[in-house]
């Protein structure tokens, strides 16, 4: 609880100052000097993207000679599944960006219900070459470098279950219960088309996000997973798109299959995002809990900063 | 018939389906976006749109508020394929002096969008001519100097 009043602390604080350094004025250097919505949102896993695959966008709306900063949190209600994170990012010099999430995942229904897992994401991205709007005389997209190092806190509540020695996902067959993923994201906006494409190359030994752990008993290692993003901008603060990600399947006890979206992201202000989507992440822990339908349902993200 | 007689008549077919594409060319961005009247209305609300912005209306302050007006309506008209020459400078040396940053060209970019939408252009329509624009970004911008907080003054 401590981390999320120090993250809604962080947000009001950047609410704040974001609607003061909406004029001219800027506020720590902070310029807001990007166009609306190239700074992406924030993803389930904090990195700059869509809701479920990062992009090359650094995140915050400081231009080349500024930063920006952001809180986000987001609820995703999935069939047996809630899944809730939040956390912050900044971005500096259109070229940086840090972040830290924490997702906090607990099963409301099947044989599992009352399980809980907690993970904390730190992310680092850099912006390597091109650029995503201004280069349209060219085909480079925008390629960015980013790493996530992901420690996964436990299983809780075990007894609830009656597994009351189930604590960590090492016992679900997982190698380890911190890994890290790395990915290369390419972007590039048609604007002639009004249209956003995103490709991410990511080397993970993540189970379902790293929530069941990293590597496992059927795959020990990393595996070079592609992820993906099209969408078609509506209006210069409002997009609408889909995404798709590929997961490794390392573990006996889940079948991991892909995960996808179909997702509105509106940026009414620089200092305001919404991400509203339909998220599908494939069947959780089928071979333990005989459900094998897809968990999916409602996603709802808001990040505030500049 | 002849392998030869079939390639001439062929190519005369080839010919004519051209013929009847340049006749029913499809009109060009500029009669799109509703000609000159609308690309005059787009300029002056664009010149209004930076005057009124105060990222970047500084460097108007030794301008010639009219003639920025019609320049922008030529290069407007021109690159959308309407009937004009645009007399200005090209935009690496009309800016030359003005050392804009980044942050500053996205204002602008925000403005001519504001504009667009002013006199009622399609979003999809105002990205057809942003995606003209967008390249001039490297022409522009050189401004590689911190501007320090509440300033309005160009970085030196």
């Amino acid at each position: 609880m401590r981390r999320l009043s120090v993250v809604t602390t962080f947000a009001v604080a950047l609410g704040v100052m974001g609607t003061r350094c909406a004029s001219a004025d800027n506020l720590l250097g902070a310029d807001e000097g990007k166009l609306h919505l190239t700074a992406g949102f924030s993803d389930l896993e904090g990195a700059g993207g869509g809701g479920l695959v990062p992009m090359a966008f650094v995140s915050g709306y400081g231009s080349n000679l500024s930063w920006g900063a952001n809180a986000h949190f987001t609820n995703i209600q999935l069939r047996d599944l809630h899944l809730y994170t939040y956390g912050v990012s900044a971005g500096a010099l259109d070229r940086v960006e840090l972040s830290y999430t924490r997702q906090e995942l607990n099963i409301t229904d099947t044989a599992l219900d009352g399980l809980g897992v907690k993970q904390d994401v730190y992310g680092l991205k850099v912006k390597l070459f091109g650029d995503a709007i201004y280069g349209q005389d060219s085909w480079l997209p925008q390629v960015a470098a980013g790493a996530q190092y992901k420690h996964n806190d436990g299983i809780n509540h075990g007894d609830a279950v009656g597994l009351p020695g189930l604590i960590n996902p090492k016992q679900l067959g997982a190698q380890a219960e911190h890994g890290t993923d790395f990915y290369l994201a390419f972007t590039k906006v048609f604007i002639g088309q009004s249209l956003l494409v995103n490709a991410v190359i990511r080397e993970t030994k993540a189970n379902q996000f790293g929530l069941l752990g990293f590597g496992g008993d059927r795959h020990r290692g990393y595996s070079t997973k592609p992820e993906g993003t099209i969408a078609y901008l509506v209006t210069r603060k409002l997009a609408v798109g889909g995404e798709i990600r590929t997961g490794p399947h390392n573990l006996g006890v889940d079948d991991q299959s892909n995960a996808w979206t179909v997702f509105v992201g509106w940026t009414p202000t620089k200092n305001l995002s919404i991400v509203a989507a339909y998220l599908n992440i494939g069947s959780v822990l089928a071979p333990v809990t005989t459900v094998t339908r897809h968990q999916d349902g409602p996603y709802l993200s808001v990040q505030a900063g500049f | 018939m002849k392998l030869s007689n079939w390639l001439v008549q062929g190519s005369q077919l080839v010919v004519l389906i051209g013929a009847m594409a340049v006749a029913h060319a499809s009109p060009t961005l500029y009669e799109k976006i509703g000609g000159e009247a609308k690309v005059r209305a787009i300029a002056e609300e664009f010149t209004a749109a930076i005057l009124a912005d105060d990222r970047i209306n500084f460097t108007f302050a030794e301008s010639d508020v009219k003639k920025f007006t019609q320049l922008f309506f030529e290069q407007l008209c021109n690159i959308t394929g309407g009937p004009c020459k645009y007399s200005g400078r090209d935009m690496h040396e009309a800016h030359a002096k003005l050392a804009i940053n980044n942050a500053q060209f996205n204002a602008i970019a925000e403005d001519l969008y504001i504009a667009f939408d002013k006199v009622h252009v399609p979003y999809y329509l105002q990205n057809r001519v942003m995606v003209m624009l967008a390249p001039m970004q490297k022409d522009i911008v050189k401004g590689r100097g911190f501007v320090a907080p509440g300033t309005t003054a160009p970085p030196r």
